[in-house]
């Protein structure tokens, strides 16, 4: 099509530096910040009523939250999260080490 | 930095998980082990007390034998056995005696293989199945994660490498990451695992184009979606569309959003058309305006100034191969490529008339969002006002306050009827 221009297109004089989009947070996907808050109250709710169900909840949370997170994004909250979901993990079973049982029995 | 750190944090994770496994493990082997034992040495009848301490020997040589001196170490279980041994005419009394004895737990060793199928059955596949669906829960979303991010990876790449020649002929600067001191090409950006970006830069009347791969999540597995969407963002000099409907002769799957209809019948002119037909499918979009200022800020209601503008064109393509899109099929987006670099030569063509209606069209609406917040301003005051009277108890002063407050009144009504005829004179422009 309009590649087979007679002319050169290009302007190397006329070179814009890239600008990178300032952090529009809720603009975009807003997942990993969601499932940051939801792991972090699974948690505390594992650790304070001591459901193990809870806590293994939030390690998966915090896991989602991980995969979905931007570049951008400083990597210390999620890894803090995550690092209160596996306590709450941890905490439940050593207080309980009965197996788990779901929350609906 | 922030691959490391990723990489390193992965890696903590699956130890953690392994370790947390395995020291759980450990945990409910013990646990069962001393409740068993602890089980055993509950109330018995005194007359078994007697003389079962060699038998018991015998029965549990590995585990009890520090146990055996405990007079009432497994009596029962002593009981049992020897009632056991003696074979079928005692069925019925183990029965009985099963039935006021704790648990199964009281019976370590070879007693548990024959009462695993009675008692509670529903324990023992509970015990760690659980736990062991979680851990394997998370080792599959991981492993799939893994694979997700190599797929997008690939992709993202190969892209990229076939675009590049083409990129190259229009643009003088390809991939920009806007941190080198120099002007060096060639980085592909990853905002994150699926969101990969391209800055060029570097063209007549261009000035610059931000393409915006973004990918299925396939890093995720929770994320399904059904097609691949591929924005591409072009910022260009010239042009101007907004608010209307109208319908083209073209395939009737598209819709078309356009407010001055004379551009849009300089743009869709046959070729494009023609492109638009073959590539019905792919093309998502095709947003062209004058003064594009990003997506809506929805959480900003009242803006009273105008946000910063740019006119640019955006182009957004579906790859092919809803959800199972492979390296080939990208290659097949280079046409489209090609016509979104026709389209901004067309577009340089047109000029300013169209930026002038544009501009009115746009102060309008600013003027008319600016009187908004004015008014609402306003409307506050009063209730402001309206309050401190209310809460005035001093009757002296509150009659001032009310006497100025109808002055107000008045003159609000008035300036109302005003703007009421201006603003109707501009909608009829």
């Amino acid at each position: 099509m309009s590649s087979s221009t007679p002319f050169d297109a290009r302007r190397p004089n006329k070179i814009h530096r890239y600008k990178p989009k300032d952090t529009n947070a809720p603009g975009d996907d807003p997942t990993p910040d969601y499932m940051n808050l939801l792991g972090m109250i699974f948690s505390m709710c594992g650790l304070m009523m001591k459901l193990k169900w809870c806590a293994w909840c939030a390690v998966y949370c915090s896991f989602i939250s991980f995969a979905n997170s931007r570049a951008s994004e400083d990597t210390k909250q999620t890894l803090s999260s995550f690092m209160l979901s596996i306590s709450a993990v941890v905490m439940s079973y050593l207080q309980n080490p009965q197996p788990m049982t779901p929350p609906w029995q | 930095m922030g691959n490391t750190m990723r990489l390193l944090f992965v890696v903590t994770v699956l130890l953690l998980t392994g370790l947390l496994g395995v020291g759980s493990k450990k945990a409910h082997s013990d646990g069962d082990f001393e409740d068993n034992e602890f089980a055993e040495f509950e109330d018995f009848d005194d007359e078994e007390e007697e003389g079962t301490v060699v038998e018991e020997d015998a029965e549990f040589p590995s585990e009890s034998e520090s146990q055996g001196q405990a007079a009432s170490a497994g009596k029962n279980d002593d009981d049992d056995d020897d009632e056991e041994e003696e074979d079928e005419g005692v069925v019925e009394t183990e029965d009985d005696e099963f039935d006021h004895m704790m648990d199964e737990e009281e019976f370590i060793g070879f007693d548990r293989d024959t009462r695993a199928g009675k008692g509670k059955p529903h324990d023992v596949p509970d015990l760690k199945i659980a736990k062991m669906l979680m851990l394997a829960g998370l080792g599959v979303y991981f492993l799939n994660f893994l694979a997700g991010k190599t797929k997008n990876s690939k992709l993202a790449q190969a892209w990229f490498t076939s675009h590049k020649t083409l990129l190259d002929e229009n643009f003088s600067l390809v991939g920009d990451d806007g941190t080198s001191k120099e002007v060096a090409g060639g980085t592909l950006m990853k905002e994150s695992e699926n969101i990969y970006t391209l800055w060029c830069s570097g063209r007549t009347c261009v000035e610059g184009m931000l393409v915006e791969l973004k990918l299925i999540k396939r890093q995720d597995l929770i994320n399904v979606m059904a097609t691949l969407l591929k924005p591409l963002a072009d910022q260009i000099s010239q042009f101007a569309e907004k608010k209307g409907v109208e319908k083209y002769n073209i395939p009737s799957s598209f819709q078309m959003l356009s407010e001055i209809p004379e551009a849009s019948s300089f743009i869709l002119d046959k070729r494009v058309c023609s492109a638009l037909e073959q590539y019905e499918s792919q093309i998502e979009y095709i947003h062209i305006s004058d003064q594009y200022s990003g997506p809506k800020n929805q959480y900003d209601d009242a803006q009273t100034k105008m946000p910063e503008v740019t006119p640019s064109l955006v182009f957004c393509f579906n790859v092919p191969g809803k959800g199972k899109t492979r390296v080939s099929d990208i290659e097949g987006t280079v046409v489209l490529m090609k016509l979104v670099f026709y389209c901004v030569d067309k577009a340089r063509t047109k000029a300013e008339r169209n930026r002038q209606k544009a501009e009115e069209a746009f102060l309008k609406l600013a003027h008319s969002q600016r009187q908004e917040a004015a008014q609402q301003r306003r409307e506050e005051k009063r209730r402001q006002e309206k309050e401190r009277i209310m809460n005035e108890e001093d009757p002296d002063r509150a009659r001032k306050l009310e006497e100025k407050e109808s002055k107000r009144d008045m003159k609000r009504k008035q300036a109302r009827t005003k703007m009421m005829k201006v603003k109707g004179i501009l909608l009829m422009l």
